[in-house]
């Protein structure tokens, strides 16, 4: 056997450089492209920004205003979202986790859950104007929070699905030595255990219904007054941004800037805080 | 005697006490004839062994020779795993405890558990014994003060928590979520109590107070243990029995079992020749 | 005492079934609602529906091949871009970069990929469409746009908007989904494989292309399917970008419009039930291409999970 002739080791070297330098790049390129796009909201969007956001209401084509019936809308639309999506969301989960693992007809939701997870959402959106609009005949703030809260389950069944199987066993079994059914040991003890998942898991829903679009454009669709009345067409922010964006007028521009760093922090911020909570508990 | 023991007892303490006159009253269970498996996998043969009241019976052996198993069958522990089944009988005054018609939330309330590593819940050092207590029984807030009192005492935990009862339980050392597990374990007022290796992810301080404590334990419970440490069952067992690949090969009162086994398999166990 | 708890966790558990049959119910709730909904336009169109190009809202006469056509383009373009940037990112992360710059570069990429996407279409309409028009569609169209055959992909005046500006800014919000699998399926590769491969004297690149690659093919490619289906049903971003032209057009450069971009744009301008049926229909389409490419994803992923012992 000859040793390796030196200019093939220098080769593989060059080759070895080019493809780690080429690879440092793509992710330079990745940080580039972030730094762009949130720099590009962050100037924008502070240049619009002012108290009469949360003052005043979306104005009239070619006006001035405010985002505050968007701001409300969309609060109310996470919240209901949240507030339908949740409970169900950790109740399946807690059922893959808990009653199904392993069994054949768990591993099937799981398969399912996860094809939610990355399903359109402009097509739940148009399963809600087909399950809810269209049967009451309007456009409305509850079928806009039922679309967010389809889209939301999923991401809850997941990280609930997840953390409470991380739970140790000799938990449960501690728990059940002492005589407690099952339901209690699953309120009490295992999901204290596992809540610091679950929130986290809600946390990035909540920062990934917050931006939607898409769905809202066949469920809560816009309004243009203040409204409190999820009974009727709301207000909310993305669909302002959709709108505004889209028109011919600066000041419609500025407050669709206003509107993307609004949700842009507030998503941004939702993500690290469960990111945070993540961490906190790993260690 | 037992009534003033347990506070917030009532008429079925004093019930439940009455046969309690007779310091040794022969077998509080009695295993007969057990058989045990994994799926296919048979990991007890026709064990026949008694438990006495108010001793402390050690089980020892080698890994894998059944001893835990043993265990998970006296409180049922088994039916969590599908796969896993129990043939033979297992009495406790007069009952199977084994078989189909058992209400198995009561029995784990007569039969408790401590496993080999501290199991606290995440909840403060009240609640974790409170949890259990409200399973059984409704009591006032003073009668579950008390309760939660009596048992940290029982434990020999009291005095080093009383000041920080609301504290998560998390924040205590090994040594003492140990303690409270077992306060957790008789708060609940068991008759039996089954302790699993509960000493061996402790360090040799902690092992001590634990051992004084089964001690302490046994003038009110039938207390069950299984150690892989030999000097251990020695201390605090009355009663050894000795397993090996599922089956028992011997049990007698200690002294009898560590000086003059009569089998030679336990003669070259408890001297180290194998295991 | 007897059976105390037997009440409680009967309920209980029968709550926690029903949630997770209802998850089974939504995904046929939305592939049978869009059916029932689609169904008028299939019924008047027939298959062909899927082969035409019309789309006519005064006539009444629609069909779905330009916004199928531009969803197909729009999507392959992108992950012409997303996969070796994603590929990159994920080597950096995995092998390259070191322990206390690979955490916070790692979450920023998936702070990349937590961006509405709506955010990145208007960064694509006030931002890239004229950096496009500017700067990089004349280009094309004095380079490329003068080969024989190629050409007709950059013809066309400057406009800034079209499939290819889509295609890059859908690249752009896949690129953290795909390096993200990538990365966490890299990972699975046993450690004992890639030493006893440095052991052997390869190079970081060598492992990474010998070992850690063939090792982890199969969950690569559903990481890069899993991307596909978010780049095929992804609505905002293109949206604002492709200029909603129902012509079909073989340039890259001129306005097109896809599947999502269509349904947003004029589903509330749907002045007749035919017109309406005709969108949704597409919805359903939608739903069905993108499910047939999520459920290979999956199975690609659960493979090398199987294989690793997950």
């Amino acid at each position: 056997m000859s040793a390796p002739r030196p200019l093939l080791r220098g080769r593989r070297k060059a080759v070895n450089a080019l493809a780690l330098g080429l690879a440092s790049l793509a992710t330079l390129l990745g940080l580039v492209v972030l730094v762009w796009i949130l720099g590009t909201t962050l100037i924008h969007g502070a240049a619009a920004l002012g108290p009469h956001l949360i003052t005043q209401m979306t104005p009239p084509p070619g006006a001035a205003g405010g985002l505050a019936n968007a701001i409300f809308g969309s609060t109310m639309l996470v919240l209901v979202a949240v507030l339908v999506g949740a409970p169900i969301g950790v109740l399946a989960g807690t059922h893959l986790a808990e009653y199904g693992r392993a069994r054949p007809f768990a591993e099937l939701v799981r398969f399912v859950n996860d094809i939610l997870l990355s399903a359109p959402s402009v097509v739940i959106g148009l399963f809600v104007y087909q399950i809810v609009v269209r049967p009451s005949g309007h456009f409305s703030g509850w079928a806009g929070a039922v679309a967010l809260g389809f889209i939301l389950l999923p991401v809850v069944v997941r990280t609930t699905d997840e953390t409470m199987r991380l739970v140790p066993i000799s938990l449960r079994e501690a728990t059940l030595a002492l005589g407690a059914p099952k339901w209690r040991m699953i309120t009490q003890v295992i999901y204290p255990a596992a809540r610091v998942g679950i929130l986290t898991g809600l946390l990035l829903g909540i920062a990934r219904i917050s931006g939607e679009t898409a769905p809202l454009l066949f469920t809560a669709l816009n309004n243009q007054y203040w409204s409190m009345d999820l009974g009727h067409p709301l207000a909310n922010v993305p669909v302002v941004i959709f709108q505004f964006a889209l028109s011919p007028y600066d000041s419609w521009h500025s407050l669709a800037w206003a509107g993307a760093l609004l949700l842009t922090v507030f998503v941004l911020v939702v993500s690290v805080l469960a990111r945070t909570l993540l961490r906190g508990r790993t260690n | 005697m037992r009534q003033q023991m347990v506070p917030g007892g009532g008429p079925e303490a004093a019930a439940r006490s009455a046969p309690a006159a007779v310091p040794e009253a022969g077998p509080r269970v009695s295993i007969e004839a057990l058989d045990f498996y994994y799926g296919e996998t048979q990991a007890l043969r026709g064990i026949t062994l008694a438990l006495p009241e108010r001793q402390v019976t050690g089980m020892i052996g080698p890994s894998g020779c059944g001893k835990s198993t043993l265990l998970r069958v006296l409180n049922r522990m088994y039916d969590l795993y599908p796969n896993q089944r129990a043939s033979g009988r297992v009495l406790m005054d007069g009952e199977n405890i084994i078989g189909p018609d058992v209400d198995v939330n009561a029995l784990r309330r007569r039969v408790g558990m401590v496993f080999q590593r501290p199991t606290p819940f995440p909840m403060s050092i009240y609640e974790n014994i409170a949890f259990g207590v409200r399973l059984h029984e409704r009591l006032s807030r003073a009668e579950m003060d008390e309760r939660v009192e009596w048992s940290l005492t029982r434990a020999a935990l009291w005095e080093e928590v009383k000041d920080r009862l609301r504290n998560a339980a998390g924040g205590l050392s090994g040594g003492q979520q140990q303690r409270l597990c077992i306060a957790r374990s008789i708060a609940v007022r068991p008759e039996v109590i089954l302790l699993d290796e509960p000493t061996s992810a402790l360090d040799p301080i902690s092992t001590l107070r634990i051992e004084e404590l089964i001690d302490e334990l046994k003038r009110d419970f039938t207390i069950a243990i299984v150690t892989h440490n030999m000097q251990q069952a020695a201390r605090v067992a009355d009663q050894v029995a000795f397993f090996y690949l599922g089956e028992l090969v011997e049990a007698g009162p200690s002294a009898q079992i560590f000086t003059a086994p009569h089998e030679r398999r336990t003669q070259e166990y408890i001297t180290g020749r194998f295991g | 005492m007897a059976h105390a708890g037997a009440r409680g966790d009967s309920i209980f558990g029968g709550l926690a079934l029903a949630a997770t049959a209802f998850v089974l119910l939504v995904l046929a709730g939305i592939a049978l609602s869009t059916l029932i909904g689609g169904w008028p336009a299939f019924a008047r169109f027939g298959a062909s529906f899927v082969a035409r190009t019309a789309w006519d809202p005064v006539q009444r006469d629609f069909g779905a091949l330009v916004p199928i056509y531009g969803t197909i383009v729009t999507a392959v373009l992108s992950m012409l871009l997303a996969v070796p940037i994603a590929f990159g990112i994920a080597i950096f992360l995995t092998e390259v970069a070191p322990r206390p710059l690979a955490g916070p570069i790692s979450a920023a990429i998936e702070l990349l990929a937590g961006i509405p996407s709506i955010i990145y279409g208007m960064w694509g309409l006030f931002v890239f469409v004229p950096f496009m028009a500017d700067w990089v569609d004349p280009w094309l169209a004095a380079s490329l746009g003068r080969l024989p055959v190629l050409g007709a992909l950059f013809s066309g005046p400057p406009l800034g908007l079209g499939m290819l500006t889509a295609g890059i800014i859908l690249g752009v919000m896949v690129v953290p989904f795909v390096a993200a699998v990538m990365r966490d399926v890299f990972t699975l590769v046993p450690s004992a494989l890639r030493e006893s491969a440095f052991a052997l004297g390869a190079t970081r690149w060598e492992v990474v292309w010998h070992v850690v690659l063939p090792y982890t093919r199969t969950a690569v490619v559903g990481g890069i399917f899993l991307g596909l289906g978010r780049a095929l049903g992804e609505t905002m971003a293109v949206t604002f970008v492709l200029g909603n032209a129902h012509d079909f057009n073989l340039s890259l450069l001129a306005p097109s419009t896809s599947i999502a971009a269509a349904i947003a744009n004029e589903f509330t301008e749907a002045d007749s039930a035919t017109y309406l049926s005709a969108l949704i229909a597409l919805g359903f389409i939608l739903f069905v291409v993108t499910f047939i490419v999520l459920v290979f994803a999956k199975l690609l992923l659960l493979r090398l999970a199987r294989q690793a012992g997950r």
